[in-house]
C-alpha cells in the first residue's frame, strides 16, 4: 500500500470551476491589455523608427533599425516648451500644495464656525468649466501684465487650491483629534500646532498633492493658450500641438513629439504611482 | 473675546485662499455673466446691458445647436463606454490575482499624459485616407481581413464623427472608472462576502447580490464626474480636428467665437450655459457628499 | 509647587442639537486630591474633563483652577497637563521631543528641558527609549511616555481620560497601583475619568458618580459603596452589582416574593406602609446557620466557581426591577441589550464561601441580616434608609 502525500495544492478550498474561471480572467485581461496598448504600440514603434522607413502604409510594421533621428528632428520644436513647463509646473505645484495644507488643516482640525460651509464653496472651484472664467481672466492678466509664464504659474496655483485643499483636508481628517487637543494642552496655539505637529505628519499628503498638481499643470492646454501670448513662453502642451497639430506634419514627428512631451509626467507616474492614485481618488471625493 | 482668540489665527491662515477663490472663481463667474448680458464685441470691452439677447440669439444659432447636439452624443457615448469598460476591467481585477498592480498601472497610464498627446495618437489611428495612403486602424483592419470595419472615424457624418472622438476619450478615462469601481468593490467588507458564501451563494451570486448593490454610490459618483469632464473637454477635440464642425462642442465653439472672432458676449453666454449644465450635476453631488460625510 | 484645587460652579454644557452633556454640576476638588469621575458612557465625564482643560466651552457656570477663574481661558494658558485614552503621542517626534514639547512651547531653555526630561524618564523607566519614535513602542511604553509628557510639565493639574482602557486586563491592574504610587509621590491634583467602577474605587480618594450629565454623588469609595444616595449609584458601584427586587414594607415587616423579613424596632421604615425597591448586595447573604436571622429558600440554576469565590444565581418569584437607573448602570438602552433569553423575573446573585456545599437545582437556605438591606423609593430612586 502506498500512502499519498497531499500537496498544498490539493488542500485548497475552491469550487470546481475556480481554476477555469481564473484562467479565463487572465486570458481576458491579457486580451484587453493588448487591445488597450495598441495606441502605445503605434506610438513607440513610430517614434523609434528611422524616418526613411516611415510611411502611412508601414504604420504597423516594426522598425527595422532603432533610431533616435525623429526625436532629434522634433526636439528643437519642443525644447523651449519643455523648459517653460518645468519652470512653471514645479513652483506652481509646490506653492498650491502649501496653500492646500494650510486650508486643509484649518478646515478639518481647527474648524471655525462656518468651516463646513466654506469648504464646499472652495471645492466647487475645482469643478467649474474653465470656459466660464476665461474672459475675465484674460482681461485681468492683460491689465496686470501677466500674460506670461509667471501668470500661467499663478493661474495654476489659484485654480489648484480646491484640489490641494481637498487632498489635505481628507488626510488631516484621518488623523486623531486627540493629537490636536494634546498639542493645545501642551501650550501650542493654532500656528504652532500646524507647524510642529500637523506639517511633519502631512508628508505623504504633500507627495500626493505635489505629484497630482505637477501632472495637472504639465498636461494643461487651455490655460496655456489663453494666458500666454508670446510664443517663447508657451508650455510644452501648446508647443506640442503646434509641432504636431495639423495633418501636414508627418505622423512620425507628431508621435515622437507626443512621446517627448509626455516623458516627465510618465516618469512621475511610473516612479510614484501610488501617490498618483491617491490624488486621483481624492478628486472623486473618495479621499 | 475668547472666540476671536481661538478662531482668529485660523481665519487669517485661510483668508488668502478665500480671497483668491472668491475673486477668481465667484467674482469671475459673475463677471462672465455680466459680459454675457452685454454687447461686447471686438477688442474693446463694452458693458452696455442687452438683457438675454445673446442667449436668445444662441437658440437661433445653427452652429451652436450643432455643437449642443455633438456634446450630447459625445457625453452619452463617452460616459456609457467608460462606465462599461471601467466596470468590466474592475470586475476582472477584483479578485486579488497576481500582478493586479501591473494591470492597473497599464490601464491608468493615460491619466498621466496630456489629452493633446492622446489626441495626436488617435488622430493618426483614426486616419481615413484610402487606397495607398490607408493607415491607422483602417489599415490594421484591412490587414487582418476586417475591411468592413474601416470607416471615416472623426471625419464621418454626424453623429458618428463625435462618437469616434468619444472612443479616444473613453480609452483615456476607462482606467479612472476602473479604479473607482475597484475602490468601491474592495470597500465591501469581507465579512459580508464570507457570510454570503457560508449561506451557500456561488462566487458569481456573491458578486451580484452582495457587492454590486454597494456599488450604486460609486456608479453615481462615476456618472457625475464623467458628465462634468465631458462638458469641459476641450484639449482632446481641439487637437484632434479643431476646425471641424462635425465634432465641435460648445466648449470649442466658445473658444473660437471669443478669441478668434472676438464675440465676447456670445462666448460668455455659451460659457455661462456650460456652467449651468455642469452645476446641475455637480452641486447636488457636492451637497450629497457633504451630507454623507456629516452622517459618519 | 503648592497643589491647587479645582472648582466647577453650576457648570452646564449643551451641544448642538440640544444635547445636554453636563447638567448644572457643582464640584469641589481639593488641592492634591485624586478625584475620579465615573459613570456609564455618555454621562458627561469626558466632557467635564475637557471643560477643565479648556478644550470645550461651557454653556453656563464657572470653572476655577486655584483662585483663578479660567472659564474663558484658552487651554494653552491654563497650565494643565492631560493624558489621553489614545495617548496622542506626536508620531514624528522621538520620545524625548514628545516629552519636551510642552516645555518647548513655554520657551524653557534647552538644557533645563533635557534635564527635566531625563529626570522623569528615569522615574518611569524610559531612559533607553528616549530616542525612539512612538511607532516603535509597545502599548505600555506609550502609556508611560504619555504620563511622562504630563509629569515633565510640572503643571497645576493632571487630567487623565481613561488612560488605562487600551491596556490588557492584567497590565491594567499593575498600572493602577503604579498610578497611585505616582500620585503619592508627586502630590499633584489629579482628575481621572473612567467608565470602570473598579478602577474608580481603587484609585480615587473621592469619586464623583455621573449619569446623564447630572452629578449623582461625590464621596469616598467606602461611602459610595456603603451609603449610596440613590438607586443608580447603588446599581453602578459594586461588582457583581447589587440585587434588586420590588418589595413592600407594612406593619414592621418587609415582604417580597414569598419571603417575609421582620424589621427590627427603630428601623428607619419600621412604621411605614409602602412599596419600595429592595436592594441587597451579593455579599449581603450568608448560609443559614440556625441563628435568629431571617431565612429563605433559593434554588440556584447557575453556580459559578472561580477558585477562591463562589457565586450562585437564582430566580426570585417577583417581577424584575427595570428602571432607567438600573439600565443606565449597566450601560444598556433596554434589557434586550443585556439578555440573550428574555426573562421577566428578578434574578439574584449571591456570593458564598468557596466550600459551601451547593449544586445547581438543589435548594439552599440563605440568611439575610436587616442591616444589609437597602430601601429605595420606586419612583425617585432615592435611598430611603
Amino acid at each position: 500500500m502506498s500512502a499519498r502525500v497531499d500537496t498544498a495544492r490539493d488542500l485548497r478550498i475552491q469550487s470546481r470551476w475556480s481554476p477555469y474561471v481564473t484562467t479565463a480572467r487572465y486570458i481576458g485581461l491579457f486580451a484587453l491589455v493588448c487591445l488597450f496598448l495598441i495606441p502605445v504600440y503605434v506610438l513607440l514603434v513610430t517614434a523609434f523608427k528611422d524616418p526613411s522607413q516611415v510611411s502611412p502604409r508601414q504604420m504597423w510594421n516594426l522598425p527595422e533599425t532603432l533610431s533616435f533621428d525623429t526625436f532629434r528632428i522634433v526636439w528643437p520644436k519642443l525644447e523651449n516648451g519643455l523648459q517653460n513647463s518645468l519652470l512653471m509646473a514645479i513652483p506652481a505645484s509646490i506653492i498650491s500644495s502649501m496653500l492646500g495644507a494650510a486650508n486643509g488643516f484649518v478646515l478639518s482640525k481647527w474648524r471655525f464656525p462656518g468651516a463646513d460651509f466654506v469648504f464646499p464653496l472652495i471645492l466647487f472651484g475645482m469643478f467649474i468649466p474653465y470656459q466660464s472664467i476665461l474672459i475675465p481672466l484674460r482681461q485681468v492678466l492683460s491689465e496686470a501684465g501677466l500674460t506670461n509664464l509667471t501668470g500661467l504659474a499663478l493661474v495654476h496655483i489659484i485654480y489648484g487650491i480646491p484640489i490641494t485643499t481637498l487632498i489635505f483636508r481628507s488626510y488631516f481628517t484621518s488623523i486623531s483629534d486627540e493629537l490636536i487637543d494634546a498639542s493645545q494642552v501642551d501650550g501650542a496655539g493654532m500656528l504652532r500646532t500646524f507647524a510642529f505637529v500637523a506639517l511633519p505628519i502631512a508628508l505623504p499628503a504633500f507627495a500626493v498633492s505635489i505629484i497630482w498638481q505637477f501632472t495637472q499643470a504639465w498636461n494643461d492646454f487651455l490655460f496655456g493658450i489663453v494666458v500666454v501670448t508670446r510664443a517663447t513662453d508657451w508650455p510644452v502642451t501648446v508647443a506640442l500641438n503646434n509641432a504636431a497639430g495639423s495633418q501636414v506634419v508627418p505622423y512620425h514627428e507628431a508621435m515622437a513629439a507626443a512621446v517627448l512631451a509626455s516623458i516627465p509626467t510618465l516618469l512621475v507616474y511610473i516612479l510614484m504611482g501610488r501617490f498618483f492614485m491617491r490624488g486621483l481618488m481624492a478628486g472623486a471625493l473618495k479621499g | 473675546m475668547y472666540r476671536l482668540r481661538r478662531w482668529g489665527p485660523a481665519i487669517l491662515l485661510i483668508a488668502p485662499s478665500l480671497v483668491l477663490i472668491g475673486v477668481f472663481v465667484y467674482g469671475f463667474l459673475g463677471w462672465n455673466l455680466t459680459v454675457s448680458l452685454s454687447d461686447w464685441q471686438g477688442l474693446r470691452p463694452s458693458y452696455d446691458y442687452v438683457g438675454f439677447e445673446n442667449y436668445a440669439r444662441l437658440a437661433d444659432d445653427g452652429r451652436f445647436t450643432n455643437s449642443v447636439g455633438n456634446i450630447i452624443v459625445f457625453t452619452l457615448v463617452f460616459v456609457g463606454g467608460a462606465l462599461f469598460v471601467g466596470f468590466f476591467l474592475a470586475y476582472l481585477l477584483e479578485r486579488r490575482i497576481r500582478g493586479d498592480g501591473f494591470f492597473r498601472a497599464i490601464f491608468l497610464f493615460p491619466m498621466a499624459i496630456s489629452l493633446i498627446a492622446v489626441a495626436i495618437i488617435w488622430r493618426w489611428l483614426m486616419n481615413n485616407a484610402t487606397g495607398g495612403q490607408q493607415t491607422g486602424l483602417n489599415r490594421l483592419f484591412s490587414a487582418i481581413g476586417l475591411d468592413f470595419l474601416a470607416n471615416d472615424w472623426f471625419k464621418a457624418d454626424q453623429p458618428f464623427a463625435v462618437m469616434a472622438v468619444a472612443i479616444a476619450a473613453g480609452w483615456a478615462l476607462s482606467g479612472y472608472i476602473m479604479a473607482l469601481f475597484l475602490a468601491g468593490m474592495r470597500g465591501v467588507s469581507d465579512d459580508l462576502r464570507e457570510a454570503a458564501r457560508v449561506d451557500g451563494a456561488s462566487e458569481w451570486r456573491v458578486f451580484w447580490h452582495v457587492v454590486t448593490p454597494m456599488l450604486l454610490a460609486v456608479l453615481m459618483s462615476a456618472v457625475v464626474i464623467l458628465v462634468h469632464i465631458s462638458f469641459k473637454t476641450f484639449d482632446l477635440i481641439f487637437a484632434m480636428d479643431s476646425e471641424s464642425r462635425l465634432i465641435e462642442t460648445p466648449a470649442i465653439y466658445m473658444w473660437f467665437t471669443t478669441f478668434d472672432a472676438f464675440n465676447f458676449n456670445r462666448g460668455a453666454a455659451i460659457a455661462t450655459l456650460l456652467m449651468v449644465g455642469v452645476s446641475a450635476v455637480i452641486v447636488p453631488y457636492i451637497w450629497y457628499s457633504m451630507r454623507a460625510e456629516r452622517r459618519k | 509647587m503648592e497643589p491647587v484645587g479645582i472648582r466647577l460652579a453650576n457648570v452646564t454644557k449643551r451641544f448642538k442639537g440640544d444635547v445636554l452633556a453636563v447638567d448644572d454640576v457643582t464640584l469641589d476638588i481639593k488641592p492634591g486630591e485624586f478625584m475620579v469621575l465615573v459613570g456609564p458612557s455618555g454621562c458627561g465625564k469626558s466632557t467635564m474633563l475637557r471643560v477643565i482643560a479648556g478644550l470645550e466651552e461651557v454653556s453656563g457656570g464657572r470653572v476655577y483652577i486655584g483662585d483663578d477663574d479660567v472659564t474663558t481661558q484658552l487651554p494653552q494658558h491654563r497650565d494643565v497637563a492631560m493624558v489621553f485614552q489614545s495617548y496622542a503621542l506626536y508620531p514624528r517626534m522621538s520620545v524625548r521631543r514628545n516629552m519636551g514639547f510642552g516645555l518647548r512651547m513655554r520657551r524653557t531653555p534647552k538644557d533645563e528641558r533635557n534635564k527635566r526630561v531625563g529626570e522623569v524618564a528615569e522615574i518611569l523607566g524610559l531612559e533607553s527609549l528616549l530616542d525612539r519614535r512612538p511607532g516603535a513602542l509597545s502599548g505600555g511604553q506609550r502609556q508611560r511616555v504619555a504620563m511622562g509628557r504630563a509629569i515633565v510639565r510640572q503643571p497645576k493639574v493632571f487630567l487623565m481620560d481613561e488612560p488605562l482602557s487600551n491596556l490588557d486586563a492584567k497590565l491594567r491592574v499593575t498600572m493602577r497601583a503604579q498610578l497611585s504610587l505616582l500620585h503619592q509621590r508627586l502630590g499633584v491634583t489629579t482628575v481621572y475619568v473612567t467608565h470602570d467602577q473598579v478602577e474608580a474605587m481603587t484609585l480615587g480618594q473621592r469619586v464623583a458618580v455621573l449619569n446623564n450629565g447630572v452629578l449623582q454623588q461625590c464621596d469616598t469609595p467606602t461611602n459610595l459603596f456603603r451609603k449610596p444616595v440613590n438607586l443608580f449609584v447603588a446599581a453602578f458601584i459594586g461588582s457583581p452589582s447589587m440585587n434588586f427586587v420590588h418589595a413592600r414594607v407594612a406593619n414592621g415587616t418587609l415582604t417580597f416574593a414569598d419571603v417575609t423579613v421582620p424589621l427590627p424596632d427603630g428601623f428607619a421604615l419600621a412604621g411605614e406602609d409602602r412599596q419600595v425597591v429592595l436592594g441587597i448586595r451579593p455579599t449581603g447573604f450568608s448560609v443559614a446557620t440556625g441563628n435568629d436571622l431571617p431565612t429563605f429558600k433559593a434554588v440556584p440554576d447557575v453556580v459559578e466557581d472561580l477558585g477562591d469565590e463562589r457565586y450562585i444565581h437564582f430566580d426570585v418569584d417577583a417581577p424584575r426591577v427595570d428602571t432607567e437607573a438600573t439600565r443606565a448602570a449597566v450601560d444598556a438602552k433596554s434589557m434586550e441589550d443585556v439578555l440573550l433569553l428574555p426573562e421577566d423575573q428578578a434574578r439574584f446573585t449571591v456570593r458564598l464561601p468557596v466550600n459551601t456545599p451547593v449544586t445547581a437545582g438543589q435548594p439552599v437556605t440563605l440568611a439575610v441580616s436587616p442591616d444589609q438591606l437597602y430601601f429605595f423609593d420606586p419612583d425617585t430612586g432615592a435611598n430611603l434608609s
